[in-house]
């Protein structure tokens, strides 16, 4: 059996060097086809319409796209976050369609987009017992 | 391009390393102070499906209500409040308001009342209050903190008959409440569920998913690790694996892939299988820690891992994170806790909080 750890603790401050976010494309017409590399085309296309080439030329992820949602989740460095929002917030066509994206959640920890309590829905009196879902 | 727009929020993690086994480890009092609970995730390497041991802890986790339009004040009653706010066993938070926008009620086992209101509600209330940690440059919010197990807080006393009348006369304040006690109907005499049933509410119980994760690289974990040790990948990293892990999120990108570039962090070896459990509802401590003390009791026999991780992510809308700490949302509201356990009961504990929070402890 090993020896038992030392007592070690530690606090950091701002130590994450990205900030994850998980928005919504909502679309005038309602939902359709879109692939994740066309959803961030858009989102490219977004950051260099009010940065120009040189200051949208800053990397970020989509982790995550679902089509049937549209709903994506992006990693951006903490540096490219405000640029990255504000564009976001400016887009407002795609393919002529007219469109918003909506930020749903911002954090500093991925972990923390998957436990947001602003989801939990009491309306209807939950069933007893438990649901399995094994893939 | 100005500095201004590359500057972000204050975020904090609070990393703690020890043995679940020393006497002056705290874990047990960081669990206990965290009293609002959404959701615990569990993670466990190498593992096909839920142990019957762990998902008989979960279903023996309390039931919790949704009481609609509950006046405050109801709460505040005589019998109601010596026989089951002030015996430490009694949660309450109103349930779908926002923190930064709502007043918010909440009731602590510690036998206080917390109440975080607009500047407009705080005036008409006439109780006494502090504002806000959280403000920028007009105060807008202000918390009201009452020990209701104080002998100036006894019923009959003149702060008492202020603050029914506060609260029935002058600002009636009625909200949607989630309610849990761990006390039966024998033990507070049946005045909960009398106080229930004259107003419409529904019981609700903890809601589990279990999903089994196939082959996929995963961090290794070593727990002599100290800090600066490449043994083991640092903390932010495992807490980002964590999250693409619960979220379904691809980690094994090329770096010129367009979509994304994520992958494990390093070190990591290759898991077979694994199982990601979530439970969610209103959970509180003593379940939690209960539960911990089941997933500690996963390494009595001989595993193929020699870690597991439970993560529990508190109300983004809470007026408190730990303990009586003011919790506020800016851009997010998080205040959660990760352990790591270890075979040898080494664990490390993560403790994570937003720029509208105090450090963790």
């Amino acid at each position: 059996m090993e020896e038992p750890a030392a007592f070690e603790r530690l606090v950091y401050k701002n130590a994450s060097n990205f900030h994850y976010m998980k928005i919504c494309l909502v679309l005038e017409n309602g939902s359709r086809n879109i692939e994740a590399a066309q959803f961030k085309q858009l989102i490219v296309s977004g950051l260099r319409q009010l940065y120009g080439e040189v200051g949208a030329a800053f990397p970020f992820d989509l982790l995550k796209f679902d089509p049937g949602t549209l709903t994506g989740i992006l990693r951006v460095y903490n540096s490219g976050l405000v640029k990255l929002w504000s564009a976001l917030t400016l887009i407002g066509s795609y393919q002529n369609e007219l469109c918003a994206v909506r930020v749903t959640q911002v954090s500093p920890f991925l972990l923390a987009l998957s436990g947001n309590s602003r989801e939990l829905e009491l309306d209807q009196a939950s069933p007893t017992g438990e649901k399995l879902l094994l893939t | 391009m100005s500095p201004e727009l590359e500057k972000c929020s204050r975020s904090l993690l609070v990393c703690e390393k020890s043995n679940f086994t020393k006497e002056k480890s705290r874990y047990d009092i960081h669990v206990s102070k965290h009293y609002f609970n959404y959701k615990v995730s569990i993670v466990i390497p190498e593992c096909a499906s839920l142990p019957a041991s762990i998902a008989g802890v979960i279903n023996s986790f309390n039931s919790y209500y949704r009481v609609r339009d509950l006046p405050i004040y109801k709460l505040l009653e005589e019998e109601f409040l010596e026989k089951v706010v002030k015996k430490g066993q009694f949660y309450a938070l109103s349930y779908n308001t926002r923190i930064d926008e709502d007043n918010t009620i909440a009731f602590l086992p510690s036998g206080q009342l917390i109440l975080s209101v607009d500047k407009d509600t705080y005036e008409q209330l006439g109780l006494e209050g502090k504002p806000s940690q959280y403000k920028h440059r007009k105060v807008l919010r202000y918390v009201v903190t009452i020990d209701l197990t104080d002998k100036l807080m006894s019923p009959g006393a003149k702060r008492y008959q202020r603050l029914i009348t506060s609260l029935k006369e002058w600002v009636p304040i009625k909200c949607d409440l989630m309610i849990s006690s761990k006390m039966t109907a024998e033990e507070d005499g049946g005045v909960l569920q009398n106080l229930l049933s004259q107003y419409s509410f529904e019981e609700h119980r903890p809601t589990l998913h279990t999903h089994t994760l196939k082959e996929m690289p995963c961090p290794s974990l070593h727990s002599t690790d100290r800090h600066g040790d490449e043994k083991s990948c640092d903390p932010h990293h495992f807490l980002e694996w964590l999250g693409a892990v619960s979220m379904d999120i691809s980690s094994d990108n090329e770096a010129s892939s367009f979509l994304s570039t994520y992958v494990c962090p390093d070190p990591q070896s290759l898991m077979s299988h694994g199982l990601l459990c979530t439970v969610t509802g209103f959970l509180i401590p003593e379940d939690i820690y209960s539960l911990l003390l089941e997933l500690r009791r996963y390494f009595d026999e001989p595993k193929f891992t020699s870690w597991l991780s439970m993560t529990v992510h508190g109300f983004v809308d809470s007026p408190v994170s730990w303990g009586t700490t003011e919790h506020g949302f800016l851009k997010s509201g998080e205040n959660f806790y990760n352990f790591v356990c270890f075979r040898n009961q080494d664990y490390w504990l993560h403790m994570a909080t937003g720029s509208h929070d105090g450090c963790p402890p």
